[in-house]
């Protein structure tokens, strides 16, 4: 806290060098990503530190999701996108790097807006899925890890009996949880999560807020999400990203999560949170 | 054999009710119910004429027409055997090749080729299901005989096994089954290509993302989520090319030799139940007409069979999708 | 909050399972992009095995075709070729007007009735609209030869009419009639209700509607099923081979004998005389360009429909 009160405030720049938070699991410098030469963001450095939620704020067509997919090179197969600038793993350039886009997914997992389990699995196939993609045959660890990835799941008290059973059979809140599973079990060092309670109700909602906390000693949480009191409720830190007069989206401001609510530098963060626009 | 894959955009269900027809009942109500009634009286001639012209068949040669091996013009016996072998066995290799061409194919299109060119190909696809079929027949006759003849053939006969499965080497003609299958396999091949490519594109995109995002590669994504959740569907689209090289006639009447004869060597030549009414139907009088509307009954029965099945595959498809 | 489920806590395993995971992911990794990039090549692969035939064909039908296509192809009646003049073939223009005059019956014949019954199945849900579309689905992938089976028992034999261009164009309207129905069913449901709300709320009749509203704006998907139908039919063999006839002279009345243009292929395909097979490339050449020229008549037909209702 003392070290974020000494922080450079003048600075109109967001800045994180002067913020401790602990140990660094990605560190983002001048990424832009842009589809056929047309920016849809830019300008985005900060750092994503080791378990904690950080999450990304903005309106829509501020480059939230566009910026998050970035960070496992998921923009690989869209034609004509482009990522540029540095994105660090534990201090590797992940698209320039020592590290394969397959190595790179595994260690960076992801979830998205809707649940999409697949549909021709079993509950216990999907949990194990990305294991078996990833050559893991032995019976012993895909069980070991379905149970341990359904258990941080906080699904395996109520699937734990039917694994077999389809994973379409299963509600949309609990289907979410089996996706968080299906990242969960190749116990990645980052899990992205893109608005991953916009298509639940409010009580699946709460659920999966509470798993996210719970999650980060073991995993540290990048979350896209349009509703700031998520964002204030779960996360410890929060990139604010606008879209700017090119209609790309820009990073604006970076800082602790009670800074960007309490006391954020720039004027339009304020507004934002305070529900101003967007 | 021009491709309708609009018989696969039809909602059985969920049809939203329009009432013009009940609400109130003028003069074009009638019109168009004495259109729709008259549809229905000329397909039930369609199959009830058929069906009553092989009766004679039926009655005075009953299951000869399944079994027998021979086909005596113009007084009988009439056996069907040899058509009906022909027509599963050049059908069967016909879809083999189909099917694994195809779905290489499919793949290409939705996975490889960037979306300019993805139209250009469909349009190509659309273009090769519009070639007449009798313009396919002649090609395989003129083109691809003669060079089975010379190059294909004498390459098969080396293989193990050769005898058993192509005959005795010498005894083979420009025309045989082996023909009659490739090129039905070439002609089945947009209309598998049409249905299988729709079905593998509409596997919805976020599945693909998330398992490319649990490390999976693009090879793994297809088999084991694209293809999986296409299962169905292509199940579909396999039954209706099967439908569609059953029923495939004067290709089959110029390529496959037309001999009757009940045996499976595939460098011989041989016939299916269509091309066989065709060849046969000019100069034949009487029992024989009836013998040959009865192998139509027989045609008919296994075509409406298989795209009953391909249909229902197909909106079974659709279900398991809308529920994703 | 927390108390609404019991979270169990993480595993604490000091990632011994993180590390065999991503031992034995780095283990196989070679091999499987290997297998990835071996298995895309092969589909690329198969879609260039795939186009080999539709090149092969165009190659052949310009090279074969083309050198025989002169005003006499065109103009003249069929001759047969003699050991003297064994290159007297003539030309097919009984083929051209058999043709012609078996398309314009069958299409009198199926396109009135083909519409009514789509807007029919458009505008009904009962049982026997779903019934009837089943049975024209079901017609539409029927094999062809089918279709010359009726028209012969049916025109030829009950009706005693003989082989002609009518029992041709019967098997021809059989054949388009359920493409017709599928494609103007499929046109009518795609004009927006908001359209037909429009009018009723205006307190137009219902047929009014429908006539006035709905049809113009479902037009254009009609006429593509209709041109559909229309060049399946030119390109069919199977249905007229067992009714029309044949013959060498230009006829074209409904109850005369006429030939047509697969028809003269098919009886020339297998001729002994080289001239005559040169011939019949010609024909195939008319047939396809006509055949392309319509589906892509169709295909235009149908993105236009889309341009103007985006």
């Amino acid at each position: 806290m003392e070290q974020e009160i000494m922080a450079d405030i003048q600075s109109k720049t967001a800045t994180t060098e002067s913020i401790n938070r602990g140990p660094i699991a990605m560190q983002l410098r001048d990424v832009a990503v842009s589809f056929h030469g047309r920016t849809a963001v830019r300008d985005c450095t900060f750092d994503i530190a080791k378990n904690r939620v950080t999450s990304l704020i903005g309106p829509s067509g501020s480059g939230k999701t566009t910026l998050l997919r970035a960070l496992n090179r998921l923009h690989d197969l869209t034609p004509g996108a482009k990522v540029t600038g540095q994105i660090l793993l534990d201090g590797v350039d992940i698209y320039r790097g020592n590290i394969t886009v397959t190595e790179l997914r595994t260690r960076v997992g992801m979830v998205f807006q809707r649940p999409n389990p697949f549909p021709t699995m079993s509950i216990y196939d999907n949990a194990v899925s990305g294991l078996r993609f990833n050559g893991v045959k032995k019976k012993s660890l895909l069980d070991e890890a379905a149970e341990s990835s359904l258990r941080s799941a906080a699904l395996w008290d109520s699937v734990s009996s039917r694994l077999k059973v389809s994973a379409s059979n299963l509600s949309g809140g609990e289907q979410q949880r089996l996706c968080i599973a299906r990242a969960l079990a190749l116990d990645p060092e980052v899990l992205l999560m893109d608005e991953p309670t916009s298509a639940l109700d409010p009580v699946a909602t709460l659920r999966i807020e509470e798993l996210m906390t719970s999650l980060k000693s073991r995993v540290t949480v990048v979350i896209v999400t349009h509703n700031m009191q998520q964002a204030a409720r779960i996360s410890d830190d929060c990139a604010f990203l606008l879209m700017g007069e090119d209609r790309a989206g820009e990073l604006i401001e970076f800082d602790t999560t009670e800074k960007i609510f309490n006391n954020p530098v720039d004027s339009r963060t304020l507004d934002y949170t305070l529900g101003r626009f967007g | 054999m021009a491709l309708i894959p609009t018989d696969l955009h039809v909602r059985d269900e969920a049809v939203t009710e329009i009432n013009s027809v009940t609400a109130d009942r003028t003069w074009y109500h009638y019109v168009l119910l004495g259109g729709a009634v008259l549809f229905g009286i000329i397909s039930l001639g369609f199959v009830g004429t058929i069906f009553w012209s092989s009766l004679p068949t039926w009655v005075h040669h009953g299951w000869t027409l399944l079994t027998g091996k021979g086909w005596s013009s113009p007084s009988g016996p009439f056996g069907g055997l040899a058509m009906i072998v022909g027509t599963f066995e050049t059908s069967i290799i016909a879809l083999i090749l189909a099917v694994l061409i195809g779905l290489g194919t499919s793949i290409s299109i939705v996975f490889l080729l960037p979306r300019r060119i993805r139209n250009i190909v469909a349009t190509l696809v659309e273009l090769l299901a519009a070639v007449p079929s009798v313009v396919y027949g002649l090609w395989g006759l003129l083109v691809l005989s003669p060079w089975m003849t010379v190059t294909v053939n004498p390459w098969l006969n080396s293989w193990p096994f050769a005898k058993f499965l192509f005959g005795n080497p010498g005894q083979e003609f420009g025309t045989s089954l082996l023909l009659a299958s490739i090129v039905l396999g070439i002609m089945i091949l947009p209309t598998f290509v049409a249905v299988s490519r729709e079905v593998i594109a509409v596997v919805p995109q976020d599945l693909i993302e998330a398992s490319l995002s649990l490390g999976a590669t693009r090879w793994q994504v297809i088999r084991e989520v694209v293809l999986p959740t296409a299962k169905v569907g292509l199940f579909g689209a396999t039954f209706l090319a099967l439908a569609r090289a059953t029923g495939e006639t004067v290709a089959v009447a110029l390529v496959a030799g037309g001999v009757a004869d009940a045996q499976f060597h595939l460098l011989y030549p041989g016939t299916s139940i269509a091309a066989w009414i065709a060849l046969t139907f000019g100069e034949s009088q009487g029992n024989e007409i009836s013998a040959l509307m009865a192998l139509g009954v027989l045609l008919m029965l296994l075509n409406f069979g298989l795209s009953m099945i391909s249909r229902a595959l197909v909106n079974r498809q659709r279900r398991i999708l809308a529920i994703v | 909050m927390s108390d609404m489920i019991e979270l169990n806590e993480p595993v604490e395993d000091g990632h011994l399972v993180r590390d065999e995971i991503r031992r034995i992911s780095k283990s196989v990794h070679a091999r499987r992009v290997t297998t990835s990039r071996v298995m895309m090549v092969l589909c690329g692969v198969a879609l260039l095995i795939a186009a080999v035939p539709l090149v092969m064909l165009i190659a052949e039908l310009i090279k074969n075709g083309l050198p025989v296509l002169n005003k006499a192809f065109f103009t003249s009646e069929p001759q047969t070729p003699t050991l003297i003049a064994p290159n007297a073939t003539g030309g097919v223009s009984n083929a051209i007007v058999g043709s012609l005059a078996l398309t314009v019956y069958a299409s009198v014949l199926a396109i009135p009735l083909g519409v009514l019954v789509g807007v029919f199945l458009s505008e009904s849900s009962s049982k026997m609209a779903s019934t009837l579309r089943v049975i024209a689905q079901t017609m539409a992938g029927a094999p062809s030869i089918l279709m010359g089976l009726f028209a012969f028992s049916f025109i030829v034999h009950d009706l005693n009419i003989g082989f002609s261009a009518l029992a041709g164009s019967f098997a021809l309207a059989v054949l388009m009639m359920p493409v017709i129905i599928i494609t103007t069913e499929i046109a009518v449901r795609n004009v927006p209700n908001s359209l037909r709300e429009a009018g009723l709320a205006l307190g137009a009749r219902s047929h009014k509607v429908s006539l006035r509203i709905v049809l113009p704006s479902a037009l254009s998907g009609i006429v593509t099923g209709v041109i559909l139908a229309i060049s399946r039919a030119v390109g069919e063999t199977a249905p007229v081979l067992l009714v029309i006839g044949g013959g060498f002279i230009n006829q074209w009345r409904p109850l005369d004998p006429v030939s047509s243009l697969p028809l003269s292929i098919f009886e020339n395909a297998k001729s002994q005389w080289p001239s005559q097979r040169a011939q019949v490339w010609g024909v195939a050449l008319v047939l396809v360009a006509f055949v392309f020229v319509m589906s892509l008549t169709a295909r235009i037909w149908a993105s236009r429909k889309q341009q103007v209702r985006n």
